[in-house]
């Protein structure tokens, strides 16, 4: 980190429901447009833009808090416990999926397809793998150990409650090998190239009977497969990141908002910050895919947004992020009963109309109303200015009726007859009567 | 003669824009709010049509700075004109809890009323 690293930004995360600043539960820099995205513990996804974090979009993706953020080149892929919701970054949504057998999903990765394939596990024995393209699931693996955090690299690393993290292999997502890392919990954990970084917990019995931070990151070199020395941090280690363009260089930050800069082959010489966030605690830590920002996010709803205010940006090559259109001014029309409605002009288009209304609609018009049942007519009662009766028609709400047939049916009137049709008729019912007995 | 026939042309376009006006409100209309829906994944707040909803707001029930309601006819030929020609403009449609906010283009919207539409087509629906 260079010298001329400070806050340049600090955002009150916008009020959930009941207008309760809700803390970020989640959040992820956009890898491809100046985005930050923050999910909160009411299923809802929203963009920040730019270093103004000014509010971009935002939807929901699902219920309860969101456990974790996907960018993807098309939009955004959000966990909730118990679905999946990919959404444009411009908030519509792509798919959603939902399963029985989805019951508290923690995290998710990318495995060996590149973007087009992620694996979802959490604090349950079924993971899935999904295709993001077609928002479907492709298979479900069974699972021994149930995960709480994921990261790929050269392999997918996943946390375990138990403060060991397994070794997955991207394509069969088989357990390679199995490294205890922390003695009760993994707090934070990262995974980039050929290494591991973690922060854990040991449980403190005695008179406080707590878990406390441990006082170093562990280091794991997946090249050689060997735990490297730990990082020492006597502040208590809470959350580590790796620089995602210095290989070896990580940032370590400390729950109360120290930070340390520390190159893993070369422990002894680190760079020291200080967040100002001296009435609460941080929750959670992330670096932006150019190196060139971090946001903090601390209990008291506030995301704090580090960098050189002279270099920040979030990705490493942006694409612009797509705005509405400024509305056009609309000329001043007086609307009189005589103004045609074409006063306003079409926009240029060469696609069939929304208003194209299909051919083989045809539909007969002149039915006679259908009639009030005499019985609901007799219970009406009078208020106001208009008439009411309990509901007694056995029928759904707006069912049609064909008031042609039993228009015709009750026709009382009838044609007046010839005298031979008459004799005709009464030889015919009389044939009928007779056939009948 | 000649002139009674522009006059002719020119009210026969005004009749004509009117029809499409109608049409496009026929299938608006019977397409949003349906009770069936209610519980329906594809119209909840995560669902493909929400979308509609929004859009129906956006049209039809614009507020002033005090939160009174505003009807400007302009607004809401202008904006059907735009749905029905399926412009690549894009507007912003926020929900009523201002939770949501989206950026769609009107092609976006005229895909969904359209699927939304053929769906009322099919014979049985479930």
């Amino acid at each position: 980190m260079d010298g001329d690293w400070e806050e340049v930004g600090r955002l009150l995360l916008p009020p959930g429901q009941n207008a309760i600043p809700s803390q970020a539960q989640t959040m992820a820099f956009d890898t491809s447009q100046e985005l930050l995205w923050v999910g909160n513990e009411y299923g809802r996804v929203s963009s920040f833009y730019s270093t103004e974090l000014t509010r971009y979009t935002s939807f929901k993706a699902g219920e309860g808090p969101v456990r974790q953020l996907l960018i993807h080149e098309k939009g955004v892929i959000a966990l909730c416990a118990r679905s999946i919701h990919m959404g444009l970054r411009r908030g519509p949504p792509l798919w959603h999926i939902t399963h029985d057998d989805m019951k508290d999903l923690h995290c998710m990765s990318y495995t060996s397809k590149g973007t087009s394939e992620i694996l979802v596990a959490g604090l349950q024995d079924q993971m899935f793998a999904i295709d993001v393209e077609k928002g479907t699931v492709t298979k479900q693996i069974p699972t021994g150990d149930r995960y709480t955090k994921m990261k790929r690299s050269r392999y997918i690393c996943a946390a375990t409650q138990s403060g060991s993290i397994n070794i997955l292999d991207s394509t069969t997502f088989s357990i390679v090998r199995t490294w205890n890392a922390h003695a009760s919990l993994i707090n934070d954990m990262d995974a980039q190239h050929d290494f591991i970084v973690t922060c854990g917990y040991s449980f403190r019995g005695g008179n406080q009977q707590s878990y406390m931070h441990d006082p170093l990151v562990n280091v794991f070199d997946l090249k050689n497969m060997v735990s490297l020395p730990p990082i020492p941090f006597p502040a208590g280690a809470a959350f580590v990141r790796m620089h995602p363009r210095m290989s070896t260089t990580s940032i370590v930050v400390s729950q109360l908002g120290q930070m340390h800069i520390v190159d893993l082959m070369n422990v002894h010489t680190s760079n020291v910050r200080q967040a100002n966030v001296f009435s609460s605690h941080l929750t959670m830590v992330e670096i932006a895919p150019s190196g060139e920002a971090i946001c903090l996010a601390d209990g008291e709803c506030y995301m704090h947004l580090w960098g050189s205010p002279s270099r920040i940006r979030f990705a490493e090559l942006s694409n612009p992020v797509e705005f509405a259109d400024a509305e056009e001014a609309q000329q001043q029309v007086d609307w009189t009963r005589g103004t045609p409605l074409n006063t306003i002009g079409m926009p240029y288009y060469r696609e069939q109309l929304l208003s194209a209304w299909p051919s083989h609609m045809i539909f007969e018009v002149g039915a006679p109303p259908s009639k009030l049942d005499p019985q609901l007519v007799s219970s009406l009662k009078r208020a106001d200015w208009f008439d009411y009766a309990p509901n007694t028609r056995n029928a759904r709400r707006n069912q049609i009726e064909n008031t042609r047939t039993t228009e015709k049916t009750a026709a009382s009137l009838q044609a007046p007859k010839f005298l031979s049709e008459k004799a005709r008729e009464s030889a015919n019912e009389v044939a009928s009567s007779e056939r009948r007995i | 003669s000649l002139h009674a026939n522009d006059t002719l042309y020119s009210e026969l376009a005004r009749e004509v824009e009117n029809g499409r006006i109608v049409r496009l409100l026929m299938k608006l209309g019977s397409i949003n709010e349906r009770p069936d829906y209610d519980g329906e994944l594809n119209w909840s707040e995560n669902g493909e049509r929400y979308v509609l909803k929004l859009f129906r707001d956006y049209v039809f029930h614009q507020v002033n700075a005090e939160g009174r309601p505003v009807v400007d006819m302009g607004h809401i030929l202008a904006c059907l004109n735009k749905l029905d020609a399926g412009s690549q403009e894009k507007i912003t449609l926020t929900s009523r809890d201002e939770q949501s906010v989206f950026v769609v283009s009107y092609n976006e919207v005229k895909k969904q009323v359209n699927s939304a539409w053929a769906d009322l087509q099919k014979p049985s629906r479930r």
